[in-house]
């Protein structure tokens, strides 16, 4: 099963510490401020001056919560890709972005609204040196932070626990106390 | 790495971080497992510590004492030696001239700590010789002190923050936790989970509204109404505990014959509310076994503060709220050390440890300690009054210290107005800011991050906070500044450390005197009172139900209410109300230089206006638009959102060019003198021309950035 990050609105209050964690924790460095950022040597990575988070905060008016990737099992926006960009990695949804050309399928085509396409400035590597090459896109969306130790900066930053990251595990565990609920629903029941 | 453990400069939760230092240079934050914060932090937290490495986002830090000889002159960078003779020559005149009370001193509720604030009233007491001294508690939960000093005998939290979780209702009265202190926002819905009714009154749907039981959707400025409707309905139901009331409190009748008027019908005109809600919350207040009650600027900020405050500690008397664990009043302290400021005597009617200055036998016991013949006995200027007191003459000299009032004062133009025609105004700062840019002395001090000290929390709570880096350029600790000007000004006067100041002010204040620096060593939490060394502190107050008045009983006190000063009329047809936002704080002069925290949130600020206003204006959402008051008009970007109530408008107040501050009504409260910031008549006009206003914004915010660095940028003149 594909791991995701599931948000539970009565908990949210709406406070974007998650959206700030994810830009920092996919930032690439740049001048100055960003002591900020984790490090993280990839090339191609939006600076953290560029505020894209992959985590949206939404605010109804009766509901806060974070809308994100489902990391879907049949995905529609891996179906959709005409370049075989995105794929299934540990358990995962990612997006190999090499492949991506940004043609914005994959946004239309997930249900969430959880994909984006932005661009960044394109770099390639030749003979050991970085030659700037106009503009890359970039299929973008939460990766699990699936290189950072510790896990997924937002559930780690979220100060009302609002976040939690599902697993087959974590989600068997809450499958079963379901099913022992019913049963126990279902003996109260067959008393009365 | 090293790491250095202090306490988040921002709101008043008071929560304990490490800052992460490598090559004497501050690059990240971690929370610990702290008394209120239990490991958790909010963005301001995790995010918000970059400001002290001069990022340049906003402002400058200040490096260099600067003077100028005449308004006219630019800065002139000058020695310690010069600034300081500089200053305290022209304060000395001055007072030779006018007075010690043409003379104002402000504290500073931030992040210079409670011992700068100490020596700063101790410079204008003992040395100046006057009680003109404030802080920003005026401007924010002055009310409460004042109100809950008249009718409990304590301004502060009633009960500690962790307990909120653990009270069976809360009742929430124009408090948005979520936006002011996330880190409380968490033991509300804490509560909520464990089974807590939570009623929230409160014109927008604001996050703890979408998590509450009720939500009274009061009309702004309605206040006052409600709480004696409230009251009313306790009395006439007989929800309340009369033993209670009869053993513990006094002025029952006359309080009795205030509220008998405010009938939950009479009063669904003027709050907008059904008799049935009103009945129905305070049933569920009366009925709980347990209960809070938590305010914010909501009840503060308006010409009718100190009543309402005063008419909400009397719903807690009424129903025995008070004494006990999880229970009791809570107006939870906006700035990080605004509770400390005012424990320290920033204010100009106490010594530290809320001695009245018109007590004689405190007066001789501060004079005695301080070595000089007598003390000032008449209660000092308010912050408030300093635009007309400089208009009357009366005003020659202001002494700035950590605070942006060019900022964060009401109607922005007769601040600048005052601030032109003082003798001499000194601002000490660690940023160049707007009020700077008035000063002619500029005394630059060391940042939080850069010095020790201890803070207080919202709930009375004392914590350390330790150096992480050595500030850079040439500037000093606060205390250290005030000393210098001390003895220039004949006092001489010198702390070798804020461990010195702080063993001072224990000896002075028996409130404070058994916390101890070592009791605070690493996490430790020490809430006043604390008055012998063995006492771990005190989390709730009026234990035994005994009040710290004359007789020991609480005052129950109604007052009839009062609309906002402001109407709105045909030309103005919107209330404004200024609000806070998330990720930046006060004058945004430390938000503003945080990389992180700037980019989730730019010029020129939101104005959020309801659908219904929004559509009939013809504006959309995200568009910039004029709003304008019968004082000022700015731009700024409409959010469109049906969580703000039709017929009223909120902005943030830390913006340069959405300047809500430039639009709000100067008229305060007639005994603590807070602004009403919650009302001012506006009107919301759409910008056709969209893509000039987009380029007006950035050309006028690039301008004022240029010109604030300009000024702080001289450098030393070759010697």
């Amino acid at each position: 099963m594909n791991r995701f990050i599931a948000a539970t609105p009565a908990k949210c209050i709406g406070c974007r510490t998650c959206e700030v964690a994810c830009v920092l924790a996919h930032a690439n460095h740049c001048e100055g401020a960003c002591a900020l950022a984790e490090p993280n040597p990839a090339a191609d990575r939006p600076s953290c001056l560029s505020f894209m988070p992959r985590l949206t905060v939404i605010k109804t008016e009766t509901v806060s919560t974070v809308v994100n990737c489902h990391h879907c099992e049949d995905a529609p926006c891996a179906n959709a890709c005409p370049s075989g960009a995105i794929v299934y990695r540990k358990n995962s949804v990612q997006i190999d972005q090499d492949r991506c050309l940004g043609c914005k399928t994959c946004m239309m085509a997930c249900p969430f609204g959880a994909m984006n396409v932005i661009t960044v400035p394109g770099s390639r590597m030749f003979a050991g040196v970085a030659i700037a090459t106009g503009r890359k896109a970039q299929a973008h969306k939460c990766d699990l932070c699936i290189d950072r130790e510790g896990g997924p900066a937002c559930v780690s930053v979220c100060p009302t626990k609002a976040l939690r990251l599902v697993d087959r595990a974590s989600m068997d565990e809450t499958l079963r106390l379901r099913q022992e609920r019913s049963v126990a629903a279902l003996m109260a029941s067959a008393a009365l | 790495m090293e790491k250095h453990m202090t306490v988040c400069p921002y709101c008043g939760s008071g929560c304990k971080l490490n800052l992460l230092v490598e090559n004497n240079r501050v690059v990240g934050a971690e929370p610990l497992p702290g008394v209120t914060n239990e490991g958790e932090l909010c963005l301001k937290g995790y995010y918000g510590w970059d400001f002290i490495n001069d990022t340049r986002i906003l402002t400058p830090r200040l490096k260099h004492p600067m003077i100028r000889r005449s308004r006219d002159k630019d800065f002139e960078v000058v020695s310690w030696d010069e600034a300081i003779a500089f200053a305290a020559g022209r304060l000395a005149e001055i007072k030779a001239k006018y007075g010690p009370d043409s003379i104002m001193l402000t504290g500073s509720s931030r992040g210079t700590g409670n011992e700068s604030n100490f020596v700063m009233q101790k410079l204008a007491r003992a040395v100046v010789g006057t009680n003109n001294v404030d802080c920003c508690a005026r401007v924010c939960h002055g009310p409460s002190v004042s109100g809950l000093m008249v009718t409990l005998g304590n301004g502060a939290m009633s009960n500690s923050m962790n307990e909120i979780e653990d009270s069976k209702c809360i009742l929430v009265f124009g408090y948005n936790a979520a936006d002011s202190h996330p880190i409380v926002a968490r033991r509300i819905i804490r509560a909520k989970e464990k089974g807590a009714k939570i009623i929230v009154c409160d014109p927008r749907h604001i996050e703890t509204a979408r998590i509450s039981d009720m939500w009274l959707q009061l009309k702004n400025g309605s206040n006052m109404a409600l709480v004696n409707a409230f009251a009313n309905v306790l009395l006439n139901e007989g929800l309340y505990k009369a033993d209670y009331v009869a053993n513990y409190s006094e002025g029952f009748d006359e309080y009795k014959k205030i509220v008998s008027e405010y009938t939950p019908e009479s009063v669904e005109e003027i709050t907008g509310l059904s008799a049935d809600q009103i009945r129905e919350a305070m049933r569920m207040y009366a009925a709980a076994p347990s209960a809070t009650i938590l305010w914010g600027m909501g009840v503060t900020q308006w010409g009718q503060a100190v009543d309402v405050v005063k008419g909400l500690s009397s719903l807690a008397v009424l129903t025995g709220n008070l004494g006990r664990p999880n229970v009791g009043v809570g107006p939870v302290r906006g700035q990080n050390n605004v509770q400390g400021a005012c424990d320290m005597g920033a204010l100009p009617n106490v010594f530290p440890g809320y001695q009245s200055v018109t007590d004689a036998a405190v007066r001789a016991k501060f004079a005695k300690a301080w070595g000089v013949e007598s003390l000032p006995d008449k209660i000092g200027l308010s912050i408030t009054d300093v635009p007309h007191m400089v208009e009357e003459g009366k005003l020659k000299a202001f002494y700035c210290f950590g605070e942006d009032p060019a900022q964060t004062e009401p109607d922005l133009r007769l601040v600048r107005e005052a601030f032109g025609k003082l003798d001499l105004m000194i601002v000490q700062d660690i940023f160049m800011t707007k009020t700077a840019m008035f000063a002619d002395v500029i005394l630059p001090a060391t940042s939080w991050g850069e010095h020790d000290g201890v803070f207080s929390s919202a709930d009375r709570g004392f914590q350390r906070f330790t150096k992480a880096v050595d500030a850079k350029g040439d500037v000093k600790h606060d205390w250290e500044i005030f000393g210098l000007m001390a003895t220039a000004l004949g006092y001489p006067m010198k702390y070798r450390d804020t461990r010195e100041i702080w063993d001072e002010l224990r000896e002075l204040c028996p409130l404070y005197y058994g916390a101890t620096y070592d009791k605070m060593d690493g996490l430790g939490y020490v809430q006043w009172p604390c008055t012998d060394l063995d006492s771990p502190g005190t989390r709730y107050l009026y234990e035994g139900n005994e009040f710290q008045r004359p007789g020991g009983k609480a005052l129950l006190f109604a007052s009839a209410w009062r609309p906002p000063l402001e109407k709105v009329d045909a030309d103005y047809p919107l209330a404004l109300c200024t609000v806070r936002e998330v990720g930046h704080y006060s004058c945004r002069s430390m938000t503003g230089n945080c990389t992180a925290l700037q980019t989730l949130a730019d010029e020129p600020g939101f104005v959020t206006i309801n659908p219904a206003d929004a559509e009939q204006l013809g504006i959309k959402d995200q568009q910039l638009v004029w709003v304008e008051s019968r004082r000022g008009k700015v731009i700024a970007r409409a959010s469109v959102t049906a969580r703000t109530n039709k017929g009223a408008v909120y902005m943030t107040y830390q913006w340069w060019i959405g300047a809500c501050n430039e639009l709000t009504i100067h008229h305060v409260d007639p005994i603590s003198k807070t602004p009403e910031y919650k009302f001012s008549a506006v009107r919301v006009e759409p910008i056709a021309d969209q893509t000039w206003a987009e380029g007006h914004v950035q050309r006028e915010y690039a301008a004022l950035k240029a010109g604030l660095a300009r000024a702080a940028d001289k450098r030393p003149t070759a010697a």
